[in-house]
């Protein structure tokens, strides 16, 4: 791989690879670390990358174990801030829907940190970055049936306490 | 997009039956239209997923680290130098083991086997080599014999007159 090529087909990665690192560490800094490890690791793999069919389905996995790894040598739970990105909202159509709407996602954001990080993983990957079932699978080494049933069980969580949280104010 | 096809599509959605681009037109929807009360939830969600997206890492840095990096790493006088490190490398392991198996095969060989000769030709020069030394001590040998046997004969003969002058005196 030269150098056009990892500027071009690489480096504009860096925003996906940044958020998914962020969804599972919960921390700007380490998951800026680990993007940047990312792109150590692909230019150090030279013209084997050439064999990589997708490479930003490599990239997302690489950011996925330096992440998984990060969490157990820290031993702790994943976390992600509550108040990240809640105040860019520009299209709700009047400043009542805009507050509430503001309201809903951040209960969106507390329930999504609840959920097991599989869940959340596939979650992210299908809704937020649009992946298919099969680079999913290529990502977080999993068949299939795992990743429907995780999405599914992430999605009907997630609406299902929504939905508790907007009855009942639980 | 009518409230049906939006109940059929937001059905799929929870069930996971719906494509990419049927999620696509969710997206759409919701970032267009406000959310009635049956679809408050599933707007809350796809404005939260939105938003997630649209989350860039400003930091330059990180690419100009990158690149960096890249470009040190891609000077042909280093790989020069790391290529032909490698091939030293790999010559010397080969000479190593090389010389460890002619060791060990030569433990192990006995040693009358050693040094023979597998081509018959040079065998047969060597053999003839061997008799020629052989014989050339054989020849070095019955010189030194024949000088032995000359002072043998001489001292024989002065014992013989000393003895006959003896004799001749008595008899006087």
């Amino acid at each position: 791989m030269d150098l056009k090529a990892f500027q071009t087909n690489v480096l504009p990665l860096k925003s996906k690879l940044f958020r998914f690192a962020l969804r599972m560490l919960g921390n700007s800094d380490e998951a800026k670390d680990v993007v940047q490890e990312v792109f150590t690791r692909v230019w150090t793999k030279g013209k084997a990358m050439e064999e990589v069919h997708n490479w930003e389905a490599w990239c997302m996995r690489v950011v996925h174990n330096l992440s998984i790894d990060r969490i157990r040598l820290n031993n702790r739970q994943h976390s992600v801030p509550l108040s990240e990105g809640l105040n860019i909202v520009n299209n709700a159509p009047s400043p009542h829907d805009r507050t509430e709407l503001v309201e809903s996602m951040r209960q969106v954001s507390e329930i999504m940190a609840t959920l097991p990080l599989k869940q959340q993983q596939v979650l992210h990957l299908r809704d937020v970055e649009g992946y298919s079932y099969k680079e999913i699978c290529d990502v977080l080494d999993l068949d299939m049936n795992q990743v429907k049933v995780y999405l599914f069980r992430a999605r009907n969580a997630l609406r299902e306490k929504l939905i508790r949280m907007n009855a009942y104010g639980l | 997009m009518d409230s049906k096809e939006l109940e059929r599509l937001l059905q799929k959605y929870w069930a996971c039956e719906t494509s990419l681009e049927e999620e696509q037109m969710l997206r759409d929807y919701f970032r267009t239209n406000s959310p009635t009360d049956a679809t408050r939830d599933a707007a809350a969600m796809f404005a939260y997923f939105d938003v997630q997206r649209n989350r860039q890492l400003q930091d330059s840095a990180i690419e100009d680290k990158a690149v960096g990096v890249a470009k040190k790493k891609v000077r042909p006088f280093n790989r020069f130098i790391n290529g032909s490190m490698r091939i030293a490398a790999g010559i010397a392991v080969l000479a190593v083991a090389v010389w460890f198996v002619r060791n060990e095969i030569r433990e192990s060989t006995p040693q009358e086997m050693i040094d023979t000769y597998s081509d018959p030709e040079l065998a047969f020069e060597e053999t003839k080599r061997a008799l020629m030394i052989i014989s050339k001590g054989f020849s070095t040998a019955e010189q030194q014999a024949r000088k032995l046997d000359l002072f043998n004969e001489a001292q024989q003969k002065v014992r013989n007159s000393v003895t006959d002058e003896k004799e001749a005196n008595t008899e006087l």
